[in-house]
This record gives C-alpha cells, structure tokens and sequence, in this order.
C-alpha cells in the first residue's frame, strides 16, 4: 500500500509540473496534431496506403495510428530521459537514494505519469481523427489503442532509462530524444508510407520498437472488425523493455555524473 | 556518551589515488562534529562512505549502529542529508517540493513547523524557481530535516553564500542543535566550523591531521601568529634566514607561528626592515586562530 501510495505521489508530482508547464504540454500535443493535420492532407489524395503489413488503409487511419505511435514515443522516451538526467544532476535522486522511499516507487511514478500523459495524447488523436476526419472509431479499437499505449510506455521507459548513463545533461536528452524519434519515425511508416522507403530499412525496421507500435495502432484503426491483433508488437517491444529494464538495472545511477 | 558515528581506519582508493587513507573518529549523540580540509583532501569521499553511497576499501563504518552500504528503510528514516549543491524542480511551490519529501519518513514533522525552522513561512507557496540562492538553500536544509533525523549531514552547506546568508544558516544549524539532533559537517570556512562545531577533525591528503574542541586545538598551538605582506624583490628564503625561523607564504602574507623565539624574531626581522628600508607592510602580531591550526596542520604553505 504504502509503495503504490509512494508511487502515485510521485506521478502527481510529475503530472504537477508538467501541466504548469505550457511549452511541453504544447509541444507534446501539438507536434503530432499538426503532422496529423498536414500529413493525411498531403497523402488524402492518393487513395489508400500500403501499410507495412500489407493492409491497405484510409490516410486518416494511418496518420491517426503512426502519428500517436510517434507522440508516445517522443513524450516518453524523451521525457524520461530528461526527467531522470535533470533530477539526477541536481542532486535530487541522490536525495530520494538516501531516503526512506523505495527506489521502485520512483520508477513506478515515471510509468504512471507517462501512461497518463500518453492516455491524454491518445484521447486527443482519436478525437480529431474521429470528428474533424471522420475516422469510424469502434470501443474494441480504442481499448487496442490503451492496451498498446501500455505497451509502448513500459518499452521506451525502459530503453531511456538503461541509457540514462550516457546523457550527461538534460539538454543533451533532449536533443537526442526527439532525434532519435524523429530518425525511427522515418524508417518506421510513420510519417512516409513504407512503400517508398527501401526494403532492407523496413526489414531492420520491424525488429526496432516503433514500427511495431506504429503499425498495430495503424491496423487496429484501419480494419473493419477485432483489432488487427499482432503478437510480434507484443514479443519485440517486451524484449526491448526488458533488455532496457535489466541494462538500466545494471547502468543506472543515483548520483550526479558531473564532478 | 553514546556514539551515533563509529569510523575505524576506513580506506577508499579511486584508482593509485587514496582519497581516504585509514581514518578514525567517532562522532557523539547530539554534537556538531566539523570535517575540515581543502578541496580534494577527501571529506566528501568521508562523508559518501558514511551516507553509503560508496563503500570503503578497507575499516569498517558503522552509522546508527549500522553498516551504511546495508542500511534500510528504517535506518534511512533517521538520517538527513544536506547537499553541497542542489536544484529543485521550479515549477513546484515550497511547499509542495517539501510535502512529496515528508512523505516518504515515517515520522516526518509537519511541513509548515518545519519551514519555520528554517524561516521560509512566508514563502510557502512560492514557486522555487522564484527563490534567491540563500533561499534555496534553506530548502536544502528544510529537506534534510523535515524526515525528523537523528543525524543530519552537511556538506559545505554555505559554499557560495554571501556573509548575511551564512549568519542567518548558522541561526538554523544552532536552532537544530537545541533539538538534540546530531550532525556532520564539512566546510572549508574556519569562522564557521569554529562557531558551530563542538568537535572536529582536520584532514589533509586522505588523513586526519589534528582533531579536537578547537580551542583545544588553537591552544595546543600554543603560540602567536605574526604574519605581514610578502615584500617585493625579496626571496622568503633570504626572510627565513634573517629572522632566523621558517616563514610560509599564503594568499601572498608571510606567517610564522611563534613560541618561545617570538621576541627574537621581531627584533631581528625590524633590524633588517629598517637596515634594508623594506617596510613590513601589514605586520601583525596576533593570538592564532582556527585558520593557522589548519595552516599548521595541513601545511599548505605551496
């Protein structure tokens, strides 16, 4: 009790500062809004588009679908990075080390907030796709869309902590969030369909955490009924959040790099 | 007397630097023990094996009764930290900063008695990124209290403050005391650990050089400290020669510490001033303070 209890303190904590933040709350919803908006209205006009997995689906689902894949990623994987590199510079997770709270409950308060920011991105996605794009929206594709959320915010958690190691600096992750978000975003069928990107790339692709995320979340909101289910997404990203996980195990530490 | 800290020939090495080099000491229930050095002489190191954020190479530690790399929740629960440095997420109030703290002590004291302690009342619901420097360190020292800790530790808490901040952060330090609540601190002020520290202990090169009370320690120096500004187009070696005693150079004043042969140098050391014409500009001639004990102590005549 008095772990969870811990751990949604912190979450709270966290979700405090961010919504009194304007800069990253607009960032995080508006980057993905927009190359949703501008996206699907560039490719309307070419009909369907081949998703990865062969389906052929409405521009709408696979904006709708990649585009949030995309947001969760960078919010997640660049929040966490920079969340745990600035609290770890300034002392504050040394602190929190030499005190009484269960080292897990701060993890568990990272995944919490992050589920809930990522939750919030998704209600908004599907709001616009549905009422501005008219994207048919079905109850068992949204409960896909929470599920895969979970998925994805457990893996790039995982995979930004196990390389907290490496950043010196927030503003370092900070920039190497979103460059790498934005570099797999490429490569992943999310801004371009895989169609025009060479073969080998969308090969090397499918094992990487994006596409598989980006792609369930095209499929469940392109197919007429059930949810596209596909088990690979579940079996590559659980292996990258438990690499991730046992790395940072390994890596991760509580006091300041700078000395 | 009960001890809250027993340290026994503790060694740390990084690498061939020993940072620690076999040090002992134990601190009391209840008193302000000082750990006095420069920079690099390994009182942080000292202070991380204490808190157990390193273990020692070799001794043995022991905190509350407990070895600190195996210390659990409810060893944490009595201890505080005050760091050398530290940053708050901005965009919390104090107040919230220090709730999310108290809640995770068993036992923590109420957040508004604490900010009193520390005298941040008024400034409960301000935002942190809008505090002074001075002020955030008192939420420093307000984090590090609000768990209610039988042992708190300090290290260079006043590094970078200007003289009326200090002041005002000794006022807590002594406020505490008077709650029973033992602590360690490390500082490279002399003026501050000589007014705040009951005990304390030198360090240089990984050692301890000299420990006690320090006017035990200022009397154990037993003599009178006559220091006056390095004269120019003079080697200290020609000054040492004339006076007849080893002088060391610091911050660019020439000092000795004098015992029996004090009146003998004076008189030799004005002989050649006036037989030169080099005028001793500045001399004193003064009982020592804390600041010549560590001179003496640590020889950092370089």
């Amino acid at each position: 009790m008095r772990f969870i209890r811990l751990s949604f303190s912190q979450a709270f904590y966290n979700l405090r500062a961010y919504l009194r933040s304007a800069r990253t709350v607009l960032l995080g919803v508006i980057m993905p809004v927009g190359l949703l908006v501008i996206l699907s209205w560039v490719f309307a006009h070419q009909g369907k588009i081949a998703a990865a997995a062969g389906y052929q689906m409405s521009a709408i689902s696979f904006y709708a679908g990649g585009l949030t894949a995309y947001g969760l990623m960078l919010g997640t994987f660049t929040g966490v990075m920079v969340a745990v590199v600035s609290a770890r510079e300034a002392g504050w997770l040394k602190r929190f080390r030499a005190s009484p709270m269960p080292p897990g409950s701060y993890l568990a308060g990272q995944i919490i907030f992050n589920v809930l920011i990522s939750m919030g991105l998704v209600v908004v996605m599907m709001a616009i796709a549905a009422l501005v794009y008219g994207l048919q929206l079905r109850f068992i594709a949204l409960v896909a869309m929470f599920c895969y959320t979970l998925l994805g915010v457990f893996c790039f958690t995982a995979i930004a902590l196990a390389i907290t190691r490496l950043i010196t600096t927030p503003e370092m992750g900070s920039s190497v969030g979103p460059f790498v978000t934005i570099t797999l975003s490429f490569t992943s069928g999310v801004f371009l369909p895989p169609s025009l990107m060479p073969r080998w790339l969308v090969d090397v692709s499918n094992y990487l955490p994006l596409e598989p995320l980006a792609q369930s979340m095209q499929t469940t909101l392109a197919v007429p009924v059930g949810t596209g289910f596909s088990l690979r997404t579940f079996i590559v990203l659980g292996i990258w959040g438990v690499v991730g996980f046992v790395a940072a195990r390994w890596s991760f530490t509580w006091q300041p790099l700078r000395r | 007397m009960n001890s809250v800290i027993e340290v026994d020939h503790l060694t740390k090495r990084f690498g061939r630097l020993v940072a620690v080099d076999g040090v002992s000491f134990s601190v009391h229930e209840g008193e302000i023990f000082g750990l006095l050095g420069e920079n690099g002489a390994g009182k942080t190191t000292t202070i991380e094996m204490l808190e157990g954020f390193q273990s020692p190479d070799s001794g043995t530690v022991h905190v509350l009764g407990e070895n600190p790399r195996h210390g659990h929740r409810h060893w944490r629960d009595r201890i505080g930290l005050v760091l050398q440095e530290s940053d708050f997420d901005p965009l919390h109030t104090v107040r919230e900063t220090l709730t999310l703290f108290a809640s995770f002590f068993s036992n923590p004291r109420n957040v508004g008695e604490t900010l009193e302690l520390v005298g941040l009342s008024d400034k409960a619901n301000e935002r942190v990124g809008r505090l002074s420097g001075g002020q955030k360190r008192r939420v420093d020292v307000a984090l590090g209290i609000v768990g209610r800790p039988v042992l708190l530790f300090l290290d260079e808490p006043t590094t970078g403050f200007d003289p009326v901040a200090r002041r005002e952060f000794w006022l807590v330090i002594e406020g505490l005391r008077e709650t029973g609540t033992s602590m360690v601190l490390t500082t490279h002020y002399m003026e501050e650990a000589e007014r705040l520290c009951d005990r304390l202990a030198i360090m240089s090169k990984g050692q301890i050089v000299a420990e006690g009370t320090s006017s035990a320690l200022i009397g154990a120096v037993g003599a009178t400290n006559v220091r006056f500004e390095f004269p120019q187009n003079v080697e200290l070696s020609t000054l040492c020669s004339v006076a007849g005693t080893n002088f060391i150079l610091h911050d660019n004043m020439v000092m000795a510490l004098l015992g029996d042969e004090l009146d003998s140098v004076l008189l030799r050391l004005l002989q050649w001033s006036q037989s030169t014409g080099t005028p001793l500009v500045g001399l004193e001639v003064v009982r020592p303070t804390l600041n010549d004990v560590f001179l003496g102590a640590t020889g950092s005549d370089e």
